[in-house]
């Protein structure tokens, strides 16, 4: 069996097994709801009961986020691992987090805003412009941006930022309140109209990253032999940059600061799919939101009656990854 | 006949007087008792103790409070003209405004569960500069703001207050008036079930009774408040999903109103009106860890009696 | 050719002394003004006078209170844990051979930052034991990372990046907690985790101070085999020098002196992430100088509290604000000035 032909079917395999997750993800949950019930609220066979307004109101939202947020998390991550060369990229690291929460937290005090359609412009902005500081500063001196040259740096930014965060919240227990939550990370609470405001962030940046696999290769071979191949370096790593941002932005605006996806899912797909970054796109698409959604789903169901939001499992269970990560690689490689 | 009046008003003033020269000693919520040469006239008070104090005709030089005044639920409404603020932020105190105020005594609540006194370990901790500056007493913090309010009588009293002003008898009449309708009609519906919560974006909260003062003052007046089954932070709260918001079935639901944004996140939530009380808009607030005078309390108390007078004891048997 | 030699050295010498006296002087400076400036702005006759009482007997009780109560302490504790952090930082980012390599930044902050606020909203703690908390979450947190960082030896590139995992989780444990809490908690250890030099007193000060005079001295005595050290690890060897025993002493000593002084003021930002940066660009050469970077340190901190205080007329901020908008303001510095050659 051709390689190409393999990684197709993969594909599609992975795409079935996505589909039972989020099946899934409309099946389980903090409330039990027989799967008999399940079906007939989504075929509309039952409409009126507490089960069924849960599935259509609470769960399918959730579901939906999860995916799109998932895909973009995954999406994002492999973009930056690829421009910057980095094994460790992840947007959570290069200081988007921090950005979108300075943001936030600026425009609910300074300015009183409430609503969560104005959030996501807020977020947006602030965490494309945290991460144009984390590149531009990582980026002085002579070797450009070094892999731990781009995490220090966005670890550096990251302190800064949450600080001005901290002092702002210190001043008002009511936004601290509030915002202790949206702080974790989570799925829950959003509706559909969220998705809808983001819908364009999203689709423009899967459509410029799904494109950008060539370049993401040929930047994998060092910008000497890119350049050689007729590639415009710069150009294609501000593209895959502007699409990162793009759509790690919008995750966060949606759902939060989820850490740790955009990171370990891309060598996940690595692993399957091999060095060729027209694969691990996709593949990180569709790996992201399992891993994500699969997260939601534990997060439901250990803490009955209540739940533990989604950044937590992500972090409880990407970190020791991420770790394992950093173990292994041979330090030449970074 | 003159000279009667005249030595009694002397021997009047001259008891006063020694009245005044007197020791003053307090025993307060911790159960210690504190003793100073004369009465303190200059108070430095937290913002619970002030609104405990200002309605009674005590009036701190300074307040400190954990949050920007203009967010203070304790002290809204109180006139705090040529009152100090030395502190807006939680643990934050500007140690040499205070000092600059000479205060005599610093006046806060003890809070029993945090073994600490209001403002944090920063404001009030064994080694605080404010410590230094003047002792530090007052009530604590118990399971009635009934007895609260009492104590804060007490201590207004030993400080000089005359509770027989007539600001204050007409609060205390407006008071026990509300109670009294308060407790008419609670009597009058015995099938009523209330249900007291915190709204957040990822959970429901709901509050156990022996968690928060004014609840367990509701409880004790015949109120019937739902307990929850599962206790978290200390047996405080339960956490449900927003899936199982339906899991308590009140006939009348409360909701913690030290902010506006705790109501409009709840309506926010789909499943918020699968509590049927919700749904025929029985919902009132609940005054929740912030009461501290008679005046304050009659309102809130009114509020709820008209809440429950409008609601259907037989909404859920 | 000798004589040449030894008066350039002689006049680097003196160089060096000038610039550490500069330094010095502009912290006392600093150290005056925030005795003297205030809501009660306090006389330089006047703060001798107080300064002097406990020897002179002669008491003034309102400026004393204000002086030996409020303000002496805290400009103490400005200065010791200004100078412990600096120190601290200095030690990390020569040993990690990364200018941006800095205890508040690869994790142990951030363990002594969760270990506190698990005390305050789970264990109920404050003060001084609440200090030891801090200080034991710091060295557990430098544990873990060293013994994860472990692999046939230890590498400056795996500490760091290990260092940057363990604060991501660290935030995550932080952050979950935060929403397990009532908001008087949420509060209060949120104010710790801002760092603030407020109600400063003086049995804060004493562990501080007693941990810098053993570890600053331990920390020069290791840090003289570094110049070997700085020409890596394997010319370190072959010079004979020990290696992982200096490595690991010097560790020991940088996560000591950033634990006592987050204990003592909570970890306030980037004072161990500017200072040794700073110090070299003042004293214009590229060795280490340890003596110096404390002072620049002990001055920042002192500023930083000098602003925190006196910049806005109706608020005082907590000291990390200050610090934390330093650091930014330094890192965007860093990009507009950095030579192109310079190692980063």
């Amino acid at each position: 069996m051709r390689p190409g032909s393999f990684r197709l079917a993969g594909l599609f395999l992975l795409i079935g097994v996505l589909a039972a997750i989020a099946a899934l993800s409309l099946t389980v949950g903090s409330r039990p709801v027989p799967f008999a019930t399940v079906w007939a609220a989504l075929t509309g066979a039952d409409s009126g009961s507490t089960d069924a307004m849960i599935i259509w109101t609470l769960r399918l939202p959730r579901t939906l986020i999860g995916l799109t947020v998932g895909a973009a998390l995954g999406l994002s991550g492999a973009l930056l691992q690829g421009a910057t060369r980095n094994p460790l990229a992840d947007p959570s690291i290069l200081g988007i987090h921090a950005g979108a929460s300075v943001s936030i937290v600026t425009g609910i005090t300074l300015f009183g805003i409430t609503s969560a359609g104005v959030y996501i412009w807020l977020a947006l902005a602030g965490a494309g412009l945290a991460m144009l500081l984390v590149y531009a500063i990582a980026s002085i001196g002579r070797e450009g941006p070094t892999p731990i040259k781009l995490a220090l740096a966005g670890a550096a930014i990251t302190a800064a930022l949450m600080s001005v965060v901290s002092a702002v919240l210190l001043t008002s227990p009511v936004t601290l309140d509030q915002l202790r939550f949206w702080q974790v990370g989570s799925l829950a609470g959003r509706d559909l109209a969220v998705l809808t405001a983001l819908a364009p962030f999203f689709a423009l940046g899967t459509i410029l990253a799904l494109g950008l696999g060539r370049v993401l290769d040929g930047l994998s071979m060092g910008d000497d032999v890119a350049r050689g191949l007729g590639q415009h370096t710069g150009r294609g790593r501000a593209m895959a940059a502007l699409a990162a941002v793009l759509l790690a932005g919008a995750a966060t605006a949606a759902a939060g600061p989820i850490a740790f996806v955009g990171l370990t899912v891309p060598h996940i797909a690595r692993a399957i799919t091999g060095p060729s970054y027209r694969w691990i796109l996709p593949y990180s698409m569709l790996l992201a939101p399992m891993l994500l959604l699969g997260s939601d789903i534990v997060g439901r169901i250990v803490a009955p009656p209540g739940e533990v939001q989604v950044g937590i499992v992500t972090a409880v269970i990407g970190a020791p990854f991420f770790i394992a990560l950093i173990r292994r690689r041979k330090l030449a490689e970074l | 006949m003159l000279t009667r009046i005249a030595l009694s008003l002397a021997a009047l003033a001259l008891s006063l007087d020694a009245a005044m020269a007197q020791p003053w000693t307090y025993t307060d919520g911790t159960g210690q008792t504190i003793t100073l040469d004369t009465m303190p006239e200059r108070i430095v008070a937290s913002a619970d103790a002030a609104a405990g104090l200002i309605p009674l005709g005590i009036r701190p030089v300074g307040i400190y409070a954990d949050s920007p005044i203009a967010e203070s639920k304790p002290l809204q409404g109180l006139d705090l003209t040529g009152i100090e603020i030395v502190g807006q932020a939680w643990g934050e105190i500007d140690i040499e405004k205070v000092a600059a105020l000479q205060p005599d005594i610093v006046i806060a609540e003890y809070w029993p569960l945090d073994a600490g006194w209001s403002g944090g370990e920063a404001i009030s901790g064994p080694d605080s500069p404010l410590r230094a500056l003047a002792p530090i007493t007052g009530p604590a913090q118990g399971e009635s703001i009934l007895t609260l309010i009492h104590d804060y009588e007490t201590l207004a009293e030993s400080l000089g207050a005359d509770l027989g002003a007539p600001d204050v008898v007409a609060d205390r009449a407006a008071f026990e008036t509300a109670l009294e309708d308060f407790k008419a009609a609670v009597a009058a519906k015995p099938d009523l079930s209330v249900l007291a919560v915190w709204a957040g974006s990822d959970a429901l909260y709901v509050a156990a009774t022996a968690g928060a003062a004014e609840l367990m003052d509701f409880a004790g007046w015949g109120l019937n408040l739902i307990t929850p089954e599962v206790a978290d932070d200390r047996g405080y709260w339960e956490t449900l999903s927003w899936e199982n918001a339906d899991k308590y079935q009140p006939d009348l639901v409360i909701v913690d109103n030290r902010s506006p944004a705790t109501l409009e996140t709840a309506q926010a939530q789909p499943t918020w009106p699968t509590i049927k009380a919700v749904a025929a808009g029985a919902v009132a607030d609940w005054p929740a860890f912030w009461l501290r005078n008679y005046r304050s309390y009659a309102e809130a108390l009114d509020e709820l009696t008209a809440a429950i007078e409008t609601a259907d004891e037989h909404l859920v048997d | 050719m000798n004589t040449a030699m030894h008066s350039t050295r002689q006049l680097l010498q003196r160089r060096l002394i000038i610039r550490c006296t500069l330094l010095g002087a502009i912290l006392f400076i600093a150290f005056c003004l925030a005795m003297m400036l205030g809501d009660y702005p306090v006389a330089p006759a006047d703060l001798l006078a107080s300064l002097l009482s406990p020897l002179t007997g002669q008491r003034n009780p309102g400026i004393d209170f204000i002086v030996l109560n409020v303000r002496l302490p805290r400009a103490i504790l400005a200065i010791l844990s200004g100078a412990a952090f600096a120190l601290s930082g200095a030690i990390f980012q020569a040993l990690l051979r990364n200018p941006l390599a800095s205890p508040d930044i690869i994790g142990i902050s951030q363990g002594a930052s969760a270990a506190a606020v698990f005390c305050i909203i789970i264990l109920n703690w404050s003060g001084l034991l609440l200090g030891f908390g801090a200080l034991g979450g710091g060295l557990a947190t430098a544990l873990a990372i060293y013994l994860l960082a472990w692999r046939d030896g230890v590498s400056p590139y795996r500490i760091v990046l290990i260092g940057i995992a363990v604060a991501a989780i660290l935030s995550a444990v932080i952050s979950y907690l935060f929403t397990r809490a009532r908001i008087s908690e949420v509060q209060q250890a949120l104010g710790w985790l801002v760092g603030s030099l407020n109600a400063a007193s003086y049995s804060q000060l004493w562990p501080l101070a007693a941990a810098l005079c053993l570890l600053v001295p331990m920390g020069i005595f290791l840090a003289r085999p570094l110049k070997a050290l700085e020409l890596g690890d394997d010319m370190a060897r072959a010079l004979g020098t020990r290696v992982e025993l200096a490595h690991l002493g010097l560790i020991v000593v940088a996560v000591a002196l950033s634990a006592f002084a987050t204990a003592a003021a909570g970890p306030v930002a980037f004072v161990a992430f500017m200072s040794a940066p700073i110090t070299k660009r003042i004293m214009g050469t590229g060795r280490h100088h340890f003596g110096a970077v404390m002072l620049v340190g002990a001055a920042l901190m002192t500023a930083a509290d000098l602003l925190a205080q006196h910049a806005l007329p109706e608020m005082q901020l907590p000291v990390g604000v200050v610090t934390g908008l330093l650091g930014a303001i330094f890192l965007l510095w860093l990009l507009v000035t950095a030579s192109r050659t310079g190692r980063i």
